[in-house]
């Protein structure tokens, strides 16, 4: 909505705008009054130490997680607002998930076809086009018609993003996709992330992937304690931190 | 040796004999079981009057079958809704379902069935027909009981299942029917087969409101030759053939769904 903080740097206007998002789990507070504008055609990376709430504050983007207090909106439209049809906000926020998610019960294109069917009423022909189009592309195609449990974890991680993809999002919310990965399947996954990144797609992700953070991140915000703490770009951030928290945290993740 | 888990085929083939496993997991007691019920059917037929007892009794097992079948197929379905019900976030349907959960649960299954047959039947006029009480009856009682097992089925399916289905758009309407639903069912699968079996037998209680099922027409057979010894005999041998069929059956449908994907 309105531009008082001086983010300079980027592409378009505001497609996400968090105001004083608040959320408490019991007695600790996951998000303390965090505030955050995602632009159209950006890359954001969320570091932060587990805990910090950076998986609760991306969870929030799409009302998977409720926050007490504060403002979401998406596009223009206020999730908050009485009438607002969530399903409908949803279906154009993709959303990858540590663990995939994929639908064991369904084949690697009906998982694809499934939203497209129910939620998007395309016709069977055009989703199944579009499913293998997709299958295609993250390098899978030959899967088509196996079952998730057949795959690898690298695999499944890709039909995950397919099948968000499928929905047309306007925006892809990653959570920590790479961390349940096998060392030498992250590439994989990162490397189609990338791709999307080059295409223009809007994207926040939860990651500590710190290479693909400085070759595809427009901006970095690290959280610690429901709070962000720093923001800024990648070099900023990870070369020239401003707060010791950052400092802290970085050397212990890139000790490793 | 003995702690050789079943699912890991390729380690068995390996490293010891196949018959060896397959030997020692084959259903002895089952087996054992089936020859008994053989030669004592073999037995009860050379003796005239049982074979007279025996073919009597047998004419109730139709009866008996045909009753569990339907009021089971009701109980599915009132589990089904009642289950929805129980894991619904609407508190009207979560009480209703939880209140008919806890009353069926918390009542004899015998006092259901006389409570249906001469307390309901008859305000609405029907007690002419002591079957379809009991049909009503069972699938009331058993409905209960499949509601909790569809709820535990539902229940065990991981969040992230829902909230991957969410974020694609689905209500949670869809959730549940093209997410949910099918990964319970195919979870619970052995334990509603448990229940077929339960009930088959509970079909006995049947008897108290006078339906000529299977145990009804022993107890009439040996009123009427005062001889209970063959014509409980008789009934149990024919039950114990349903319900070892049945769980033959139910193990079959646990090794599959145990073997599949999740």
């Amino acid at each position: 909505m309105d531009d008082a903080k001086p983010i300079p740097h980027y592409i378009g206007t505001p497609i996400i705008t968090m105001k004083g998002i608040s959320r408490r789990f019991g007695h600790t507070l996951a998000l303390d009054n965090v505030s955050l504008d995602v632009r159209r055609g950006e890359v954001l990376m969320i570091v932060g130490p587990s805990g910090s709430g950076k998986s609760t504050l991306l969870r929030c983007i799409n009302y998977l997680e409720l926050p007490d207090a504060g403002m979401v909106e998406i596009d223009g439209v206020v999730l908050s607002r009485h009438g607002v049809d969530l399903n409908r906000i949803r279906e154009h926020v993709g959303m990858v998930f540590q663990r995939f998610e994929l639908f064991p019960h369904l084949t690697v294109i009906q998982n694809i076809m499934l939203a497209q069917r129910i939620v998007a009423k395309r016709s069977p022909q055009a989703s199944e086009q579009i499913a293998r189009d997709l299958l295609a592309k993250v390098g899978i195609g030959e899967k088509a018609d196996s079952y998730p449990v057949q795959l690898s974890g690298g695999q499944q991680q890709r039909v995950a993003i397919a099948r968000s993809l499928a929905m047309q999002p306007k925006v892809m919310l990653f959570d920590e996709p790479t961390s349940a990965l096998d060392p030498e399947m992250i590439k994989e996954v990162l490397d189609v992330m990338l791709d999307l990144a080059r295409e223009g797609m809007t994207m926040v992700i939860v990651s500590h992937e710190m290479g693909f953070a400085r070759a595809a991140a427009n901006r970095v915000v690290f959280m610690d304690q429901g709070r962000i703490v720093e923001m800024g770009a990648p070099e900023q951030v990870f070369d020239n931190p401003h707060h010791d928290r950052t400092r802290l945290f970085l050397s212990k993740v890139l000790q490793h | 040796m003995g702690e050789v888990s079943s699912s890991s085929e390729i380690n068995q083939t390996a490293h010891r004999p196949l018959e060896r496993t397959s030997l020692r997991q084959a259903p002895w007691w089952l087996i054992i079981l089936g020859i008994g019920i053989v030669f004592v059917l073999l037995a009860m037929m050379r003796n005239e009057d049982y074979a007279k007892t025996l073919g009597y009794v047998l004419g109730g097992v139709g009866l008996s079958v045909v009753i569990t079948v339907v009021a089971y197929v009701a109980a599915l379905i009132i589990g089904l809704i009642a289950g929805l019900g129980r894991v619904s976030a609407n508190p009207i349907a979560y009480h209703v379902a939880t209140l008919y959960v806890e009353v069926m649960r918390g009542l004899p299954m015998l006092v259901i069935i006389l409570y249906t047959q001469f307390v309901i039947a008859p305000m609405i006029g029907a007690q002419r027909n002591p079957a379809l009480s009991g049909i009503l009856a069972l699938a009331l009682g058993y409905g209960a009981y499949l509601a909790e097992v569809y709820r535990a089925g539902i229940e065990s399916i991981e969040r992230g299942q829902a909230e991957a289905a969410r974020s694609l758009g689905m209500s949670a309407g869809q959730t549940m029917r093209h997410i949910i639903l099918p990964q319970a069912l195919r979870r619970v699968l052995p334990p509603l087969g448990n229940d077929f079996i339960a009930m088959l037998k509970d079909s006995s209680l049947l008897s108290a409101i006078g339906v000529n099922e299977l145990t009804q027409l022993a107890r009439i057979e040996g009123s009427r030759t005062f001889d209970y010894f063959r014509a409980f005999n008789s009934a149990a041998i024919l039950y114990l053939i349903l319900t070892l069929l049945l769980s033959l059956g139910v193990r079959l449908l646990e090794r599959r769904t145990s073997s599949g994907r999740r």
